[in-house]
C-alpha cells in the first residue's frame, strides 16, 4: 500500500519536473528566436544603409568636385562592411562606415547648395533614420542577448541549457562615434 | 518589457469583461422591469384587472436576454473593431510614408527598438492641441495617432519620446485593456441614459393608477428606486474602476519611453509643451480621454481621485530627474525622489537588475536645420491640407496656393501676381500637393524648375520676350489682335481681351525682374 503511494508520488514529481523542464526549454528556444529576429533586423537595417550610401554619394558628387578622398573613404568603408562576416568583424566594419559617413556629413557642411538640395535632404533624413534604426536594433538585440545569456547562466535553466547545448551569444558592441573626439575635417 | 504588467493587463481585461457582463445583466433586468412596470400601468389604465404583474416579470427576463445579446455584441465590437471606432471618433486619418517621412521613420525606429513584431499604423488628427494616443488589440494590430499640433510643435527628439511612450502602451498591453474598457464604459453610459429616460416616463403612468393596486405599486416603486440608484452608481463605479488603473500605466509608459529612446529629456520636453499649450483638444471623445498621453480635459492639474492621468508636473519632474541613466531602475529612483515615496512602481522581476542603460545626448544641431522653427508648423499644416484633399498650386511667381476642395470654380487667381491657374486635372494636382507637402522647405520659397514648368499652361502657349521699361505691342496668336503691354506692367503673363489667350512674357536674360509697381519710365 505504502509502496504504491511512494510510486505515485515519485511519478508525480517526475511529471512535474519534466513539465518544468519543457517550460524552461521552450522559454530558451523563444529567447534564442528573439535573438535571431533581432539580429535579422540589424541585418536588414545595415543593408538598407549600404543601399542608401551610393545614392547619397551620387547626389553629392555633382556638388563636391574636390572631395575625392572623402568619397573614396565612404565607398571603401561601405565595400568593407558589405563583405564582413561574423558579429565582431561586422561590428568593426560598420563602426568604421559610421565614422566615414559622419566625416562625409561634416564635409557636406561646406556646401550650402548641396544642403539645400531636396533630393539630398530626403536622402539625409532616410540615412539618419537608418542610423537610428541600427542603433535601436542593436539595443533590442543586446537586450535579447542579455535575456538569453542570463537564462543560460542562472541555476535551474542552466541545466537544461547545458543538456541541449544552448550557446551564449555575443553582444553587438559598436564604438560610439559621437562619444569620441570631433573628427578631423580638412579644409584644404 | 513589463511581464507582470502585461499579465495583469490581460487578467484585468478578462475580469473587466466579466464584471461588465454582470453589470449589464443587472441593468438589463432592471430596465426590463421598468419597462414591464410601465406597460403594466399602461395596460391597467387601459383595461383594469389585466395580468400586468406576470408581463412585468417576463419583461425582466427579456431585459436580461437583451442585455446578454448586447454584451456579446459589445464584446465582438470591442475585440474586432473598437480601435477603428475610436480612431474615427477622434477624427483620425491614416498617413503614409510619402506624406510625412519623418513621422513614419520615427515610428519605425521605435518599433525596432521595442521589437514589436508589426509596425503600428500611423494616424494624424487635425487638431492644434498637442497630444497623442495609441489604440489596438494586440502587438500585431495597433495604431498610434498624433495631432497636427504635436507635429507642429515638436522636434524629432520630442516626437520620438512621445511615440516611444505610445509604443510602451502597446507593448504593455494597456491598449487592449483601455479599448475594451472604453467600449464597455461607453455602452454602460448609453444604457444608463436609456434607463433614466424610461424612468422619466414611468411616474407619469403611475399617477393614473392610484387605487386598488397601490400595494403592488410600492413594490414596483422599490424596483424603480433601485434602478435609479443603479443609474447613478454604475457609471461612477465603472469610472472608479477605469481610473484607478490609469495612473500607474502612464508612469510605466514614460519609463518605457525613456528606456527605448535612451533620452528621457525628449519626452519631458514634449510633455512640457503639452502642459504649456493653451489649446484644448476638441476632437477627443470623452470615453477615450484615458487614451491620450496628456489628459485632453486638463483636469489633471490637481490630480484628484477621478483624474485619468497623473499630474504632468510629476511626470516631467521624474523624467528630468533621471540623472543616472535611462534604465527602469533609474526611472524608479527618480520616481521615489520626486514623489517622496518608496512605492514599488515597477516589479523587481521586470527591472533587469544589474543592467545599466546609458543616456544619450540630444540630437546634434545640424540636423535641426531641416525642421527649423516655423517650418515644422507650416509642414504640419500642409500635411493636413494634403490629407483634406486641398489642391496645391505653385505659381510661377513663387506663391504657393492651397485650394480647399469646396472651391468649385475652374480657375484660381494668384493673389500676388494675379495669374490665373486651372483647377483641373486632380491627379496631377494631388501629386504636386504631396510633393510640396513632403519636400523640406529650402531657400526663400523660390519655385523649382519643375514647378515653373508645371505652372505653365499646357499646349502651344505663346511666349514673347519682354523688354522692360518700354511699351510693347504683341500680336495674339489666337485671334490676331494687337495686345498692348504698358511699361509699368510687371506681371509675366497677359491675357488677350479678344479671345482670352494667355501670352507669357519671358524676361530678357539680362533684365532683372522689376519689383512690382516701383519702376518709373525714365
Amino acid at each position: 500500500m505504502t509502496g504504491t503511494i511512494v510510486f505515485w508520488v515519485i511519478v508525480a514529481i517526475l511529471v512535474i519536473a519534466i513539465l518544468y523542464a519543457v517550460g524552461i526549454y521552450n522559454a530558451l528556444v523563444g529567447l534564442r528566436n528573439q535573438v535571431k529576429n533581432a539580429w535579422s533586423q540589424i541585418d536588414v537595417q545595415l543593408k538598407r544603409r549600404h543601399d542608401l550610401i551610393p545614392n547619397l554619394v551620387e547626389t553629392a558628387r555633382g556638388y563636391m568636385k574636390h572631395e575625392r578622398e572623402t568619397f573614396e573613404n565612404v565607398t571603401r568603408a561601405r565595400s568593407d562592411a558589405t563583405g564582413a562576416r561574423g558579429v565582431p568583424q561586422i561590428a568593426q566594419a560598420e563602426s568604421r562606415l559610421t565614422e566615414a559617413i559622419s566625416r562625409f556629413m561634416a564635409v557636406v557642411e561646406n556646401y550650402p547648395e548641396l544642403k539645400a538640395n531636396q533630393n539630398f535632404l530626403a536622402l539625409q533624413e532616410e540615412l539618419s533614420s537608418t542610423e537610428n534604426r541600427i542603433a535601436f536594433a542593436r539595443q533590442a538585440y543586446n537586450d535579447a542577448v542579455l535575456f538569453l545569456n542570463n537564462k543560460i547562466e542562472m541555476f535551474p535553466s542552466s541545466i537544461i541549457a547545458n543538456m541541449f547545448t544552448f550557446r551564449k551569444e555575443a553582444f553587438f558592441e559598436m564604438e560610439d562615434v559621437s562619444q569620441r573626439a570631433v573628427p578631423k575635417v580638412s579644409f584644404s | 518589457m513589463f511581464w507582470k504588467v502585461i499579465a495583469s493587463n490581460r487578467r484585468r481585461t478578462v475580469l473587466l469583461v466579466l464584471v461588465m457582463g454582470m453589470v449589464l445583466a443587472v441593468l438589463g433586468f432592471l430596465l426590463g422591469e421598468a419597462v414591464g412596470v410601465w406597460t403594466q400601468y399602461a395596460s391597467l389604465s387601459a383595461m383594469p384587472g389585466g395580468d400586468g404583474a406576470a408581463a412585468g416579470h417576463r419583461a425582466g427576463f427579456t431585459g436580461l436576454c437583451v442585455a446578454g445579446v448586447f454584451w456579446i455584441v459589445l464584446l465582438l465590437v470591442s475585440l474586432l473593431g473598437s480601435d477603428q471606432l475610436f480612431l474615427s471618433l477622434a477624427g483620425a486619418r491614416e498617413v503614409t510614408h510619402g506624406m510625412y517621412p519623418q513621422l513614419h521613420n520615427v515610428v519605425e525606429e521605435m518599433q525596432i527598438a521595442s521589437s514589436l513584431p508589426v509596425m503600428p499604423r500611423i494616424y494624424i488628427v487635425d487638431d492644434p492641441a498637442p497630444n497623442a494616443f495609441a489604440v489596438g488589440k494586440s502587438t500585431r494590430n495597433s495604431a498610434v495617432c498624433v495631432t497636427a499640433g504635436l507635429l507642429a510643435m515638436c522636434d524629432r527628439d520630442e516626437l520620438q519620446g512621445v511615440i516611444a511612450h505610445e509604443i510602451g502602451h502597446i507593448t504593455n498591453r494597456d491598449v487592449l485593456y483601455l479599448t475594451v474598457a472604453a467600449t464597455m464604459l461607453g455602452a454602460v453610459t448609453i444604457i444608463a441614459d436609456t434607463l433614466l429616460r424610461s424612468l422619466r416616463y414611468a411616474p407619469a403612468a403611475r399617477y393614473r393608477s392610484s387605487g386598488p393596486r397601490a400595494g403592488k405599486g410600492t413594490v414596483n416603486l422599490w424596483i424603480l428606486l433601485a434602478a435609479a440608484v443603479f443609474v447613478v452608481v454604475s457609471p461612477v463605479l465603472s469610472r472608479i474602476l477605469y481610473f484607478s488603473i490609469s495612473r500607474r500605466r502612464e508612469f510605466l509608459a514614460d519609463a518605457t519611453s525613456a528606456r527605448l529612446t535612451r533620452f528621457p529629456d525628449g519626452l519631458a520636453s514634449a510633455l512640457e509643451k503639452m502642459m504649456l499649450s493653451p489649446e484644448r483638444l476638441t476632437t477627443a471623445p470623452k470615453a477615450a480621454a484615458p487614451f491620450y498621453i496628456a489628459n485632453p480635459y486638463k483636469q489633471d492639474l490637481h490630480g484628484g481621485m477621478f483624474a485619468t492621468h497623473p499630474p504632468l508636473r510629476t511626470r516631467i519632474g521624474i523624467l528630468r530627474a533621471m540623472h543616472t541613466g535611462a534604465a527602469f531602475k533609474d526611472y524608479m529612483k527618480a520616481f521615489w525622489e520626486v514623489t517622496r515615496t518608496r512605492k514599488p512602481l515597477i516589479p523587481t522581476s521586470d527591472m533587469q537588475l544589474g543592467r545599466t542603460v546609458e543616456k544619450r545626448g540630444p540630437r546634434p544641431d545640424e540636423n535641426h536645420a531641416a525642421d527649423a522653427p516655423g517650418s515644422s508648423a507650416r509642414k504640419a499644416g500642409d500635411i493636413m491640407r494634403a490629407m483634406n484633399d486641398y489642391l496645391f498650386i505653385t505659381c510661377a511667381c513663387g506663391m504657393k496656393m492651397k485650394v480647399p476642395p469646396e472651391f468649385a470654380r475652374g480657375k484660381v487667381r494668384c493673389p500676388r501676381c494675379s495669374r490665373e491657374h486651372k483647377v483641373g486635372d486632380p491627379d496631377q494636382e494631388v501629386l504636386a500637393a504631396i510633393l510640396t507637402a513632403t519636400a523640406p522647405l529650402s531657400g526663400g520659397g523660390q519655385p523649382s524648375a519643375e514647378a515653373r514648368a508645371a505652372a505653365r499652361v499646357p499646349g502651344d502657349a505663346q511666349v514673347e520676350p519682354r523688354k522692360p521699361g518700354t511699351w510693347q505691342t504683341l500680336t495674339c496668336r489666337g485671334c490676331g489682335r494687337g495686345v498692348q503691354v504698358s511699361p509699368v506692367f510687371h506681371l509675366s503673363r497677359v491675357t488677350c481681351s479678344g479671345c482670352g489667350n494667355v501670352i507669357t512674357l519671358e524676361e530678357e536674360a539680362d533684365g532683372s525682374p522689376v519689383p512690382p509697381g516701383r519702376e518709373n519710365p525714365h
